[in-house]
């Protein structure tokens, strides 16, 4: 369903925990709220769900108005059918599996044929349809998760919330939840909003992601709009963009672009243009877009260098290169490219003047 | 608070012109603000009536002419002549008395505490579950049966002690009617306080931080010394100072074992001022005030202490700290803790038992007790069948039962109202909440006394005013026993039912409820233990028909009829060892569920 949120506002005495916040999010969308702790991205998701009484500003859902700070209209959450999947997952551990997920059932007071169909179809769907009847205290991590989603799933939300649906898991079943979420919202439509600080799972999760910084949405795209195009310096190294350097000059002709960076001898060309007349800009490149050769490349942007740490990760290896000319960088290296260099080798570091992008340091939304 | 909300409302509407313009919502607004507080409003009420309102008129009465009474009550009759008294050699000997006497059992108390919690928690000696047991038993008895117990072990003449060291040719007497008895029955009574704060501490401390001082090169003796002692030394002043402040206000023993002598510490002489006649409740009123501010200044310290605590030796591994070999001292220290167990536990009750089983009251020599006849059951089992006995007794569990069930509840419900709504009462509740730990028991009672004599409800003369003491005296424990395991739980379990669209009510009820059962149980538990001893509130609030077993206990022995006393004393005793029973058993079951 859809939702709909204007105005919004959340202060705690003097510390604004959310700044005149607007988001609409799509029927059958899945929005991804992102951003690093404190941001406000589980504010918003507590207002939406009703946890949170917000200072000012509008919630609609489903053509409800469930907040309206104007008009004194403030839903309790349990009158909101919003489903909510607690980062501690919360499944109750007095009760057992069938319990949890048939608990919203039986508040609603349904018969009790239909509750027994609806919980299996839930556990099924979670595929924890053998564990029905074993105490909610015995599960693993993982299990419990799929408890939770099952319970808030059960009752047929008009929107599920998931608040860091996958930190508390190990890497392995992250990865494979990962998918199943976004299967299983893709199968039944379901009108998602996630929270989370870790951009590769927003990336995975998210048809539109919703970036975060200091209660304002700064930048809202799709995951791989995000990824290309940061609006910011500081959104690019919060999505992982690891070599930031500020530059003090930026001459553009020809439709290349020079940019000359603070206390080195170095210049990096780009192709685009910088970004409008930014404040403060700042020379951002990926670690993966660098490439390490033990000879000179001959593009504009080749520079010689020593390595001075090589560490080997599995698929490839991260270099810490530093140039003659002053910055040191953070580079790349897949295995597969061939070439694999020691500490102390002389390098040339290499990056297509495409790649290079001039970002403001901050945005204001 | 009432006052503040308007003008916060106006304020936050002048940053915004649009809300202002529509003027309208501002009363929405403030009911709104009243509709979030109204619980906490109530809680803040009965909290009120029960602590802040006996205190006021403790206060009042202090600085006035006349005990507040009903249709009497008035600011008219203010007047400083009652802190005349306080310049009395008698009033100051009492503040002296008091302060010697909670220094000296506290002194007391930390040695006994501190050796067993050493002994039992990090010591390679034996039999260290029973020095365990040592340690907690005597809580189990009520200090004013214990005092009573060792008036009859050594009170000069007739003491037990005394007849044996009469009949085995010794010419010295013991006197327990004396300040240094004082202080030495207060001590060993006192210690299991002292030494479950040192237990805890002991053997909760990080073994890690302990292994660190070895593995840079410390020898045993120097770990303890430089790490162990210093991570200890805030539960040592804790307990040192909560023993100080129990002490200094306890009634019941500076009864017992002070009066006799002439010794008079503060809550004594209150309690004489107030049942002279006529009553100087006024006087006893000043005193009172005196005492109470004596306490708070003990208590704020103690808090203080207490609280620096949890950021150094609490972890939450399971590791064992390590235990340090005594070697030659191993059994001569399992024999001392042995000794404290015979001189808290074992010799009292052998000394109740005799004097409720010996025919004749008066006892010349120990031999006189070995004759044939000259023990029986009679007088027990007659106090067991007397009406006076079987009301105590129904009357104190019922009071215990009852203060157990609405003490709960209430410390459930201002825990609530403190750490789970943005009610801006909470910590106004908590403080209310937490301050008749401050309050001497005996000041308390008084305040009731005058409260409920003023209030319409007319619950004065019946059980329920009992109870009310209970639950005024020891809300601070279970207050904060409740209000620990509602922390302990995530908030997140509650939510996620009303997410799940179960109301506010429904989800506690749910969901919060049985999760927080240990929790509750145990407090419920901790208000049915501490009731059925409480005597220094009670004392004020009793009538004939309203007798508990404490005061019963009392009355006797202030009537001089010490066997009579001795005899209760003894199935008071098992009643509350029969309860501890249950209560163990009760909690044993708790673990094995969860």
């Amino acid at each position: 369903m859809k939702i709909s949120i204007q105005n919004l506002q959340l202060k705690y005495g003097s510390f604004t925990a959310i700044e005149n916040l607007n988001l609409d999010i799509e029927d059958g969308e899945a929005l991804v709220l992102l951003g690093q702790s404190g941001c406000g991205k589980t504010s918003t998701m507590r207002c939406i769900a009703g946890l949170e009484e917000p200072t000012s500003g509008r919630i609609i859902i489903d053509d409800i108005v469930v907040f309206d700070s104007e008009k004194g209209i403030n839903l309790p959450p349990n009158k909101r059918n919003v489903g909510m999947v607690f980062q501690s997952y919360a499944v109750w551990p007095h009760m057992t599996v069938a319990q949890n997920v048939a608990y919203s059932l039986k508040r609603k007071k349904l018969a009790t044929k239909e509750i027994d169909e609806r919980v299996t179809e839930a556990l099924t769907l979670v595929g924890l349809d053998q564990f029905a009847e074993r105490g909610a205290s015995l599960l693993s991590g993982g299990q419990m998760q799929r408890v939770a989603l099952a319970r808030s799933l059960v009752m047929r939300p008009s929107v599920l919330m998931l608040d860091e649906p996958l930190s508390n898991l190990d890497a392995r079943l992250r990865d494979r939840l990962r998918v199943e979420l976004r299967e299983i919202q893709l199968k039944l439509g379901l009108t998602c909003v996630y929270v989370t600080h870790d951009q590769h799972e927003a990336f995975a999760l998210a048809d539109r992601i919703a970036l975060l910084q200091g209660g304002r949405i700064v930048q809202m795209g799709a995951p791989r709009h995000m990824y290309e195009a940061p609006a910011s310096a500081s959104i690019a190294h919060f999505l992982g963009v690891s070599n930031i350097m500020e530059c003090t000059e930026i001459t553009a002709a020809d439709g290349q672009t020079a940019a000359r960076i603070a206390a080195s001898d170095l210049t990096i060309h780009a192709t685009q243009p910088p970004a409008q007349a930014a404040l403060s800009p700042k020379v951002c490149i990926r670690a993966e877009d660098l490439q390490v050769t033990a000879a000179p490349t001959g593009s504009v942007n080749s520079w010689p260098g020593t390595v001075r740490v090589a560490g080997f990760q599995g698929n490839d290896v991260r270099y810490a290169v530093e140039l003659e000319a002053g910055p040191e960088l953070d580079v790349l290296g897949g295995l597969k490219r061939g070439e694999q260099h020691n500490v102390g080798d002389r390098v040339w570091v290499t990056v297509n003047a495409r790649e290079v992008q001039i970002l403001p340091a901050e945005v204001f939304a | 608070m009432s006052l503040k909300t308007p003008t916060r409302t106006t304020a936050a509407e002048a940053r915004h012109p649009s809300n202002s313009a529509q003027g309208s919502h501002r009363p929405a607004r403030a009911l709104a603000v009243l509709k979030k507080n109204t619980s906490g409003l109530v809680v803040l009420i009965i909290l009120s009536v029960l602590v802040v309102l006996p205190l006021g008129l403790v206060l009042l009465a202090a600085f006035s002419d006349s005990v507040p009474r009903p249709g009497s009550i008035s600011l008219g009759g203010l007047t400083l002549s009652n802190l005349a008294l306080l310049a009395t050699p008698e009033a100051f000997g009492a503040l002296v008395n008091s302060l010697m006497v909670g220094t000296g059992s506290a002194l007391i108390a930390l040695l006994i505490g501190a050796f067993l919690a050493f002994v039992c928690a990090r010591s390679d000696a034996p039999w260290r579950k029973f020095i365990f047991f040592i340690g907690m038993a005597p809580m189990f008895i009520p200090a004013l049966v214990g005092a009573l117990a060792w008036s009859l072990l050594s009170s000069p003449s007739a003491g037990y002690i005394n007849i044996l060291l009469r009949d085995l040719g010794i010419d010295a007497a013991i006197n327990i009617y004396s300040l240094p008895g004082l202080v030495f029955v207060l001590g060993i009574f006192y210690a299991p306080y002292a030494f479950l704060l040192l237990h805890s501490s002991l053997s909760m401390m990080n073994a890690d931080l302990e292994e660190a001082a070895t593995v840079h090169g410390a020898p045993l003796r120097t770990m303890l010394r430089t790490v162990t002692l210093p991570l200890a030394l805030p539960a040592i002043l804790g307990s040192a100072v909560l023993v100080f402040a129990l002490t200094m206000e306890n009634f019941p023993v500076a009864q017992v074992i002070g009066n006799p002598a002439g010794v008079d510490t503060l809550p004594t002489y209150i309690y004489r001022l107030m049942s002279a006649t006529p009553a100087k409740s006024n006087q006893a009123a000043s005193v009172a005030v005196i005492l109470t501010v004596a306490l708070m200044a003990v208590t704020v310290i103690q808090q203080r202490i207490i609280n620096k605590r949890k950021f150094t030796t609490m972890t939450g591994k399971g590791n064992r700290p390590r235990q340090v070999p005594l070697r030659k001292l191993r059994w001569p220290f399992t024999l001392l803790a042995v000794g404290y167990f015979a001189v808290s536990v074992v010799l009292p009750m052998l000394a109740l038992l005799t004097a409720s089983m010996q025919a004749t009251p008066f006892v010349s020599s120990i031999s006189q007790l070995l004759e044939a006849n000259s023990l029986s059951f009679a007088k027990l089992l007659e106090v067991l069948g007397s009406n006076d006995f079987q009301l105590a007794l129904k009357n104190s569990v019922l009071v215990a039962l009852i203060a157990a069930f609405a003490g709960t509840t209430l410390s459930f419900i201002a825990s609530y109202v403190r750490y789970r709504t943005k009610s801006r009462t909470g910590r106004l509740i908590e403080l209310v909440a937490m301050t008749p730990l401050a309050v001497p028991a005996i000041v308390m009672g008084i305040g009731l006394l005058w409260t409920w004599l003023l209030l319409p409800l007319p619950i004065y003369g019946t059980l329920a005013i009992l109870a009310v003491a209970c639950v005024a005296v020891f809300l601070p424990q279970g207050y904060r026993g409740v209000s620990a395991s509602m922390l302990q739980m995530d908030q997140d379990l509650e939510d996620s039912a009303v997410m799940l669209g179960a109301g506010r009510a429904r989800s506690v009820v749910d969901v919060t409820l049985p999760l927080m059962r240990v929790g509750i149980t145990s407090s419920f538990l901790l208000f049915l233990m501490l009731s059925m001893r409480e005597l220094s509130a009670s004392i004020f609030l009793f009538t004939s028909n309203t007798r508990i077993l404490s005061i019963l206990v009392f009355d006797n022995f202030d009537n001089g009829q010490s066997q009579a006393a001795a005899a209760v004393s003894v199935l008071y005793c098992l009643v509350i060892g029969i309860l501890a029973v249950i209560a163990q058993k009760a909690g044993g079951e708790r673990k094995t569920k969860s």
